[in-house]
């Protein structure tokens, strides 16, 4: 493939009178991968929607390949061989992998599809990619990982020149992730110029070869991988100097005598088996595993969404069964989900109903009267001491936050509604890195108070910051547990390695 | 334990100092909220003005008999709003109800039946229509619920049941029904018609039940995520289940105020009764996907429909045309709601 460049100049792009990128540069290269950070809002995902010609910029030039133009449209940017492959995946669930990889462009002639082409081109190009999936399949029985590979197969006989890729690893197990650092790494081969959005760091060193961090909507940092550590890139990010990886300081509250939540030789058909954990009052607790080993499972038990087959599971030494998320909330258990916009937030609805929805019962009046302004008064106890930032409006609807923000306004949820045992799944998930610090500091808080907490989460640098105890789960087992300072990075990746 | 959560203890954090940050996002939404009411309200007065200048019936507010175009206007939808407040509830909670218009015509013929045709007692004959009502509302609910059945299917062949059941127990005649004006025709108080008190008292019901209670709120959130609403505790499908049974009572309270006002019951009765209720909700600002709309706005959208079909009597316009205007405008609206929201994301 002949060299290829796509080069973004004096970018500037404003929503609703507000600039959001202020002339901003970008550079990538064929044979290389730039690896584009930031924190949410850092203006990373309006940039490269410029590239893609999804957003028309207010002044600046793309120059794709020595041809230069003011704006791109979708269709124009994917004649020009610029392919984007979106957090959320952009593909046809109910038909065949072949036929995804075909989208918009079917081979035949006058309309009428040659399905042999169609599954020719899909077999060369998973081919190439050197993975076995069945082309006949329909993508929706496929796994999330495979369903990225099919969107990259699919930018591939597309004969993509540029490959966008927004926060590919998201959902991956760290299987699929060494896989797609694969395929990324076999495209860089092959002549592709890849442009990587990432919140993780330890990614960048792996898999870029350039590193550009936005803030603000200005390029802050331009360099070699090789040349910046890890400690110049987050502060680059969050625009001050922030720790490395750091435990807590050790608990100066005690923990009390009887666990919140206890499980003995817990099971669940299919999700895990014979767990023994206690949670204690003022104890963070963390669950590590990777993606599928069987952690959000547990807390799902613990939240009547899954029922045990064997083994018991007690609340304050009293043995419970929920049915139902209603009833164990109601015995003071509450859950931070790990898909937020899914099963988390009520996006159109104003923050404050958002904090107090399953306080109601509480804060209502006789015959379930409910004001805004009783509403808006829990929202503001809570507005200043998780560090929610946002127009301080209590009617401002919760999908204009950002990712971290919501996540704020989704631990408050709990503190009003007074809950005493936590369950809090991948608590920081596509979560910016200074809002994660103050989540954390959150949650040691609470502990504080005597707040049993219990973490399902995949990733092992949270356990280290947060938690007092890990176990750590593999294939729906517990393999390891660690208290106090033997909780490391190394020791948890060891730990989860077999 | 002593009182967990107190806000005071927890930690801050040195970053709540730096004061907010707004993404561009909040910004462009800001100014969203404010348009959606407003164009309403701007048509409906378009419309109102329009009409007072072209006919000299419609609106005269300094002379004696000026405003009772205005009674005529409201008795006119009595019956559509009665049944589009329940319809908002339930469009709020990302639900529908479209068995509403046969509903009104099986539950009327019922009325007639029973006490023209069998000597029920009017009293007792009520109470079986409304018990009636509910029973509608009790299996729309059960199959939406409980069977797990979309809730357009359900009462879409709802739709065709009640309609053909009507048919069966009129034997497909139209059925009189006298002495039982009173419901539908008589002025108790300040020379307003009952239908429209009724109208008045059950959006005052629904509007303070929307607003300030647990349950108005909680359908709310089902629309707007029923995943997270079932993870807030939200017991969503009893919920549902009840607004399903006050569309039920809501639509046979239609029916019997619709006979009591002909003085008949016909098995063919409010034909696309449920395409004026969804055309009020919906131009009164309900999201289709849930989690949007209020009874003020379905308020506004009832009397937008109810003012062009009105006017369009008086400017003698073939009345066949109410319904090319009524369509036009549920297009219209929607297709305003989606430009307006390419205008202002962009």
């Amino acid at each position: 493939m002949a060299d290829f460049r796509l080069q973004a100049r004096g970018i500037r792009k404003s929503f609703g009178g507000v600039e959001v990128l202020h002339g901003v540069d970008l550079d990538a290269a064929s044979g290389s991968v730039l690896a584009l950070l930031g924190e949410n809002g850092a203006g990373k995902s309006t940039l490269v929607k410029i590239l893609a010609g999804d957003y028309t910029p207010d002044e600046g030039e793309i120059d794709v390949g020595g041809e230069v133009h003011a704006a791109l449209t979708p269709v124009g940017a994917r004649q020009l061989g610029i392919r984007m492959i979106f957090q959320e995946l952009s593909d046809a669930p109910a038909l065949t992998v072949a036929e995804n990889i075909s989208l918009g462009r079917w081979p035949g002639t006058r309309g009428i599809v040659n399905w042999r082409a169609l599954r020719r081109r899909a077999e060369r190009a998973l081919e190439q990619l050197g993975v076995d999936i069945d082309p006949d399949a329909p993508v929706s029985s496929l796994r999330i990982g495979e369903r990225q590979v099919v969107e990259i197969a699919r930018a591939l006989s597309d004969e993509a020149r540029c490959l966008i890729l927004d926060e590919p690893t998201a959902a991956l197990s760290s299987q699929e992730v060494d896989r797609l650092f694969t395929f990324v790494h076999r495209l860089r081969e092959r002549g592709v110029a890849l442009i990587y959005i990432t919140h993780r760091l330890e990614e960048v060193r792996q898999i870029a070869d350039r590193v550009q961090v936005l803030r603000d909507g200005n390029v802050v940092l331009v360099d070699d991988v090789g040349e910046v550590d890890r400690r110049a890139l987050v502060s680059a990010m969050v625009g001050r100097a922030i720790d490395d990886v750091q435990r807590p300081p050790a608990p100066t509250w005690p923990t009390g005598e009887t666990p919140v939540l206890h499980f003995a030789g817990a099971t669940s058909e299919g999700a895990f088996a014979d767990v023994d954990l206690d949670v204690h009052p003022g104890e963070v607790v963390a669950l590590y595993g990777k993606v599928g080993s069987g952690t959000g499972e547990i807390a799902e038990a613990a939240f009547g969404t899954l029922s045990l087959t064997g083994g018991t599971l007690e609340l304050d030494g009293k043995p419970v069964a929920f049915r139902s998320p209603a009833q164990a909330i109601d015995a003071g258990v509450g859950l931070l989900p790990a898909d937020r916009q899914r099963e988390g937030v009520f996006a159109v609805r104003p923050v404050a109903e958002n904090l107090s929805a399953p306080s109601w019962p509480r804060l209502a009046k006789a015959l379930g009267f409910i004001t805004s302004a009783v509403e808006a008064t829990a929202y503001r106890r809570w507005h200043d001491t998780l560090g929610i930032r946002s127009r301080n409006d209590p009617a401002q609807p919760i999908g204009t936050l950002s990712g971290g923000n919501q996540q704020k306004v989704l631990l408050g949820r709990w503190l009003e509604r007074k809950s005493h045992a936590l369950l809090l799944v991948e608590p920081t998930r596509g979560v910016d890195v200074g809002a994660r610090q103050e989540i954390y500091r959150s949650i040691r808080a609470l502990s504080a108070q005597g707040v049993g907490i219990l973490i399902p989460t995949s990733d092992y640098e949270e356990v280290v910051q947060v938690a007092d105890r890990a176990a750590v789960m593999a294939r729906g087992r517990i393999v390891a547990r660690l208290a106090g300072d033997e909780i490391t990075t190394e020791a948890l990746t060891e730990a989860a390695g077999g | 334990m002593t009182e967990p959560n107190e806000p005071t203890q927890l930690a801050s954090g040195e970053a709540a100092a730096e004061g907010p940050a707004v993404t561009p996002a909040a910004r462009t939404r800001k100014g969203r909220s404010i348009p959606e009411l407003a164009a309403l309200v701007t048509f409906f007065v378009v419309e109102v003005v329009f009409f007072s200048l072209k006919s000299p019936y419609f609106w005269h507010p300094l002379s004696a008999n000026g405003w009772d175009n205005w009674l005529n206007i409201l008795t006119a939808v009595a019956v559509a709003g009665i049944i589009a407040a329940p319809a908002t509830l339930l469009l709020v909670a990302g639900q529908f109800d479209l068995s509403v218009g046969s509903g009104t015509a099986f539950t009327g013929v019922m009325m007639a039946y029973m006490v023209a045709g069998h000597g029920f007692s009017t009293g007792l004959a009520v109470v079986l229509v409304l018990a009636a009502g509910l029973g509608i509302g009790v299996i729309n609910g059960f199959f939406v619920t409980v069977v797990g059945v979309n809730a357009l299917i359900t009462t879409l062949g709802m739709l065709a049941v009640l309609r053909g059941l009507g048919k069966v127990v009129a034997g497909g005649q139209t059925l009189i029904l006298e002495n039982f004006s009173g419901l539908g025709t008589s002025r108790p108080f300040w020379n307003i018609p009952t239908p429209v008190l009724i109208l008045v008292g059950i959006f005052l019901v629904f509007w303070l039940m929307m607003r300030y209670t647990i349950f108005g709120r909680s359908m709310y959130a089902i629309g707007a995520n029923p995943i997270a609403a079932r993870l807030t505790g939200i017991r969503s499908k009893r919920l549902i289940f009840v607004a399903f049974l006050l569309s039920g009572l809501c639509t046979a309270l239609g029916g019997l105020i619709l006979t009591s006002q002909l003085g008949a019951a016909s098995p063919v009765a409010s034909l696309g009764l449920e395409l004026s209720v969804v055309t009020a909700v919906i131009l009164g600002g309900a999201s289709l996907a849930g989690g949007r709309g209020t009874i003020l706005g379905t308020i506004l959208g009832l009397l937008i429909i109810g003012v062009l079909n009105n006017g369009l009597i008086l400017l003698n316009v073939d009345p066949f045309y109410q319904e090319v205007a009524q369509g036009t405008l549920l297009i219209a609206a929607v297709s305003f709601d989606q430009l307006r929201i390419r205008l202002t994301s962009r």
